[in-house]
C-alpha cells in the first residue's frame, strides 16, 4: 500500500466506523454473493455471503475495502465455487457510464499515455498509440458536469423505455449513482429474474436499437401509378415506431447540418414545417425529400433515441455490481440511491459527498472541478489545503499525494 | 373449449394427457389387437419423422391419433437416441404449426395459456399496415424468439408496448411451434429405463430406422487436425488482426481462445496465435487458455459464444452463406469441414 492508499483507507475506515452508518443492502441479501476489492495489493475477496445487513456492515468495517460489490444473481449457496452455487435468478441490471459516451469535454479532462513509447494525448485513449501502434495505453479520466449530465440523459431515456416499452413497474426498479461517472438501474421482478443471457441480450439490443431494420417498422417506398411514395411509422405508435418519428422531430429542430445530408436536402427540410410530423401522414409532404433522406434521418433518430447502456453488464447473469451506500474507491464519493422522480435535480457533485473537514495535499496536475457550491483548480504542482471531499477525490484519482 | 378432434391434432396438450388417463390404459394393453391401429400410427409417426423430418396429419381415428403420440415418444425415448428425439420433436412441432396457424385467435390464446402458461392479451391493434391479434408478454416472447434467426424476430424490430410484444396470429403459431418442440424434447428425457415387453420389438425396429436415416452414431464431430480453411470469417479476422498487432477486445480474445480450445487445437498453438498481440504475456495467455479449456479454476470447459452475442459485441465479421445457416462459430467449422472433406455423417436436420 502506498502512502496515498494508506490515507484513503484510513478515511474510509473512519467513514464506515461511524456508529450511525447503515448500508443499503440489496433485496434478498442472504441469497447473494458479495465481493470486496481490498486496498492491499488490489486483492479481491469473493464468494462471501451474509445473513443480514449488520453482519455485512461488520465485514466492511473489518476489511475496509476500496470497493464493495454484490452479485446481481441469486444463489442457493452463494459461498460455493461458481459452478456449484445453484443459480436461481438474477436482477436485470443496466449500467450507463461516461466511459461509453462520446462527450466533447473529454479532451479537457481525460488524457492518456502510451506505456511503450511515452507518447501522451488529451481525450479518451485511442485504440492504438498513433506513434508506435502499441495498444498498452494508460488512461486518466475525470468526472465533470457535462459527462454526468449526458449520463443522466441516457439514464432518463433508459427509464422511459423500461416503463413504456418493457412495461416494467417503477416500483420494481431502483436507480443508483455509481459514485463515479454514471448510473445503474436495477430491476427486481419475478418476470425478468428468470431471463437467460440470450434473452437479456435481446433486451440490450432493443434499448440500443442494435439490428433495428427500419423496413421491418414499415419504412418503405411504394409505387402508385408510376409515382414513388414513401411510407413509414407515425407519431404515437408504440415502441420504436413512434420513437423514430419523435427522434426525427428533434433532429429537424436542431442539428441537421452535421448528419451527412446535402445542403439541398437540409434546405428542403428547413423550409418544411416539422410540426407536420405530429399530424399524419407526413412521409410525402416535404417537397424534394424522398425515401433516401428519410432513411438517413431514421438512422440518426434511432441513434439519438437509443439508451447507451453497457451491453456486457446487462447480459452477464453472474455479475458483481457496486453496492449502494458504499464508497467508490475511484473517487471517495458515495454510491447512492437516487429516487427516480429526482433524477433530473440530483447533483452528483453535492449529494454523494462523504467526507468533512480539511486536508492538505500536494496536487500533481488536475483539471478544474466543482464540489457542492465550490469550484476548485485547475492545479499544477502545488500544495493546497482543501475540503476533505475534494482532497479525497484528488487522492483517489491519483492526482495528488498526501502531506504527512 | 377443446374437442376430441383438437386433442387428435395436438396430442401434446395437457388435456390430451388427461384424456388418456381417463381412459385408464396401461402399457401392457398395447400388446392387445385392439391397439394395433395405435401402434401402427405410432410407428408411422416415427418413420415419417426420421425419414422426412415431417409427420403427416391423419384425422380418421381420433383415439389412435391421441394415443399414438405418447407411444411414439416412449419408443423413441427407449432407444436413448437424443438426435432422433430432437428430430421427432421438430417434426411434430412443425406438423402442429401447420394446424395451429389455421386456428382461431381464441383457440390459440387458450392453448398458449393452459398448456404453456403464457401471459398474453388479445389486442386487435393495427399500428400501420399489419393487423396484430396478440400482445405476448415479453418473457414468453423472448424464451421462444431467441431460437428464431430471421431479423423480424429480433426484439428491436418488434412493436413492444408496455411489456407486450405485438404478434399476428401466424406469428403466435410459429412461437408456439418452438414451445411444442421444447415440450416434446423435455418429455422424452424423463422416461423409464427398462423397456416394457410389448414394445421391445418396436424399439429394435426404430433403432434400425434411426441408423438407416440418421446414420451410425459416429464420434466424428470435428476434423481431428484443426483445419484453418474451415474457420468462420469472424475467427479468421481475429487471427489476422492479432497477427497485424491490432488491438483485439476482450470478447474477441475470448471468442478466439474458446473456439480454438473447442476445435481441439493444442495449447501451444493457441498461445502462439496470441503472440503477435502487442500486450502479449505468455504467462497470462497460458493461464487464461487453461482456464477456458477447463484445466483451471471452475474446471468448466467454455464453449464458443453464440453468433448473436458476437453481433452484439461487434465481433461478427462479414458473415457469408454458411453463416446464415448456423448459430455458433463452431457449427460453421463443422459444416465447412464437412464440405471441404466431402465426408462425415448425414447432416442433422436443422
Amino acid at each position: 500500500m502506498n502512502q496515498a492508499e494508506q490515507v484513503i483507507r484510513q478515511k474510509f475506515q473512519q467513514y464506515y466506523l461511524d456508529p450511525k452508518r447503515q448500508l443499503d443492502p440489496p433485496l434478498n441479501p442472504s441469497e447473494r454473493e458479495y465481493g470486496f476489492l481490498l486496498f492491499n495489493g488490489k486483492f479481491m475477496v469473493r464468494h462471501r455471503s451474509f445473513k443480514d445487513p449488520l453482519s455485512l456492515l461488520t465485514a466492511v468495517r473489518d476489511l475496509v475495502p476500496s470497493h464493495v460489490y454484490f452479485s446481481t444473481a441469486y444463489y442457493r449457496e452463494p459461498t460455493a465455487p461458481m459452478e456449484e452455487k445453484g443459480w436461481t435468478g438474477a436482477d436485470l441490471v443496466f449500467d450507463i457510464d461516461a466511459d461509453h459516451l462520446n462527450t466533447p469535454c473529454k479532451p479537457d479532462h481525460d488524457n492518456w499515455k502510451c506505456k511503450a513509447c511515452g507518447t501522451t494525448g488529451n481525450g479518451g485513449a485511442p485504440k492504438l498509440c498513433p506513434k508506435c501502434k502499441n495498444d498498452r495505453l494508460e488512461e486518466q479520466t475525470w468526472l465533470c458536469d457535462r459527462c454526468l449530465q449526458e449520463a443522466k440523459e441516457e439514464t432518463a431515456k433508459l427509464l422511459e423505455m423500461l416503463y413504456t416499452d418493457l412495461g416494467i413497474d417503477n416500483e420494481a426498479t431502483r436507480l443508483f449513482f455509481s459514485g463515479h461517472r454514471g448510473y445503474h438501474v436495477h430491476v427486481y421482478s419475478k418476470q425478468t429474474s428468470q431471463l437467460g443471457e440470450e434473452e437479456r441480450r435481446e433486451i440490450a439490443d432493443y434499448l440500443l436499437a442494435q439490428g433495428l431494420d427500419p423496413q421491418l417498422h414499415e419504412l418503405e417506398e411504394t409505387s402508385v401509378g408510376g409515382t414513388k411514395l414513401a411510407e413509414g411509422p407515425l407519431i404515437g405508435q408504440p415502441g420504436w415506431r413512434g420513437r423514430i418519428v419523435a427522434g426525427i422531430y428533434d433532429i429537424l429542430g436542431s442539428e441537421m447540418d452535421q448528419i451527412g445530408l446535402t445542403s439541398t436536402q437540409v434546405h428542403a427540410l428547413k423550409s418544411w414545417d416539422r410540426e407536420n410530423l405530429l399530424r399524419k401522414p407526413f412521409w410525402n409532404s416535404a417537397k424534394g425529400i424522398g425515401i433516401s433522406t428519410w432513411k438517413t434521418l431514421v438512422t440518426k433518430a434511432v441513434e439519438k433515441k437509443s439508451a447507451k447502456i453497457d451491453t456486457v453488464v446487462t447480459t452477464d447473469i453472474h455479475r458483481l455490481i457496486r453496492m449502494p451506500g458504499t464508497l467508490n474507491g475511484h473517487t471517495g464519493l458515495l454510491a447512492m440511491k437516487v429516487p427516480e422522480e429526482r433524477l433530473d435535480e440530483f447533483d452528483p457533485f453535492t449529494e454523494p459527498l462523504a467526507f468533512h473537514g480539511q486536508m492538505k495535499v500536494k496536487v500533481k496536475v488536475s483539471p478544474g472541478f466543482r464540489l457542492g457550491e465550490e469550484r476548485f483548480g485547475p492545479y499544477h504542482d502545488e500544495t493546497v489545503q482543501l475540503p476533505s471531499a475534494a482532497a479525497m477525490l484528488l487522492l483517489c484519482k491519483h492526482r495528488a499525494e498526501p502531506i504527512a | 373449449m377443446l374437442t376430441r378432434a383438437d386433442l387428435a391434432k395436438y396430442p401434446f396438450l395437457n388435456e390430451a394427457s388427461d384424456y388418456i388417463k381417463e381412459l385408464g390404459i396401461s402399457i401392457d394393453d398395447i400388446a392387445s389387437p385392439d391397439f394395433s391401429p395405435v401402434l401402427e400410427r405410432a410407428e408411422k409417426r416415427l418413420e415419417e419423422a426420421l425419414s422426412k423430418g415431417r409427420v403427416s396429419n391423419e384425422f380418421g381415428n381420433e383415439n389412435a391419433e391421441i394415443l399414438s403420440f405418447p407411444v411414439s415418444n416412449l419408443i423413441l425415448s427407449l432407444t436413448g437416441e437424443e438426435r432422433a428425439q430432437r428430430r421427432f420433436a421438430l417434426a411434430e412441432a412443425k406438423r402442429a404449426y401447420e394446424l395451429l396457424r389455421q386456428e382461431s385467435p381464441e383457440k390459440l390464446d387458450y392453448i398458449a395459456r393452459t398448456t404453456f402458461g403464457w401471459k398474453l392479451n388479445k389486442i386487435d391493434a393495427q399500428p400501420g399496415k399489419r393487423f396484430y391479434d396478440f400482445g405476448i408478454s415479453l418473457a414468453d416472447y423472448l424464451r421462444n424468439s431467441v431460437h428464431l434467426k430471421e431479423p423480424k424476430w429480433k426484439l428491436p424490430n418488434r412493436i413492444l408496448d408496455h411489456g407486450l410484444v405485438y404478434a399476428t396470429r401466424e406469428e403466435l403459431a410459429r412461437l408456439l411451434e418452438e414451445e411444442v418442440r421444447t415440450k416434446i424434447v423435455d418429455r422424452s428425457s424423463r422416461l423409464p429405463g427398462e423397456i416394457p415387453k410389448p414394445l421391445q420389438p418396436k424399439v429394435e425396429r426404430t433403432r434400425g430406422l434411426i441408423t438407416k436415416w440418421l446414420g451410425v452414431p459416429s464420434h466424428y464431430e470435428l476434423p481431428r487436425v484443426p483445419s484453418p480453411e474451415a474457420m468462420p470469417p469472424c475467427v479468421k479476422h481475429l487471427i489476422d488482426d492479432l497477427a497485424e498487432g491490432k488491438n483485439v477486445q476482450h470478447m474477441g480474445r475470448f471468442t478466439l481462445a474458446s473456439f480454438l480450445v473447442n476445435i481441439g487445437a493444442g495449447e501451444e498453438d493457441i498461445v502462439k496465435a496470441f503472440k503477435p498481440a502487442s500486450d502479449f504475456s505468455e504467462r497470462m495467455t497460458r493461464y487464461q487458455v487453461e482456464h477456458i479449456a477447463g484445466k483451471r479454476g471452475g474446471r468448466t470447459k467454455y464453449t464458443c459464444p453464440m453468433c448473436t452475442t458476437l453481433k452484439t459485441h461487434g465481433v461478427c465479421y462479414k458473415p457469408d452463406d454458411i453463416c446464415s445457416t448456423i448459430r455458433n462459430p463452431l457449427s460453421y467449422y463443422k459444416s465447412k469441414a464437412r464440405i471441404l472433406t466431402g465426408k462425415g455423417p448425414k447432416r442433422e436436420p436443422s
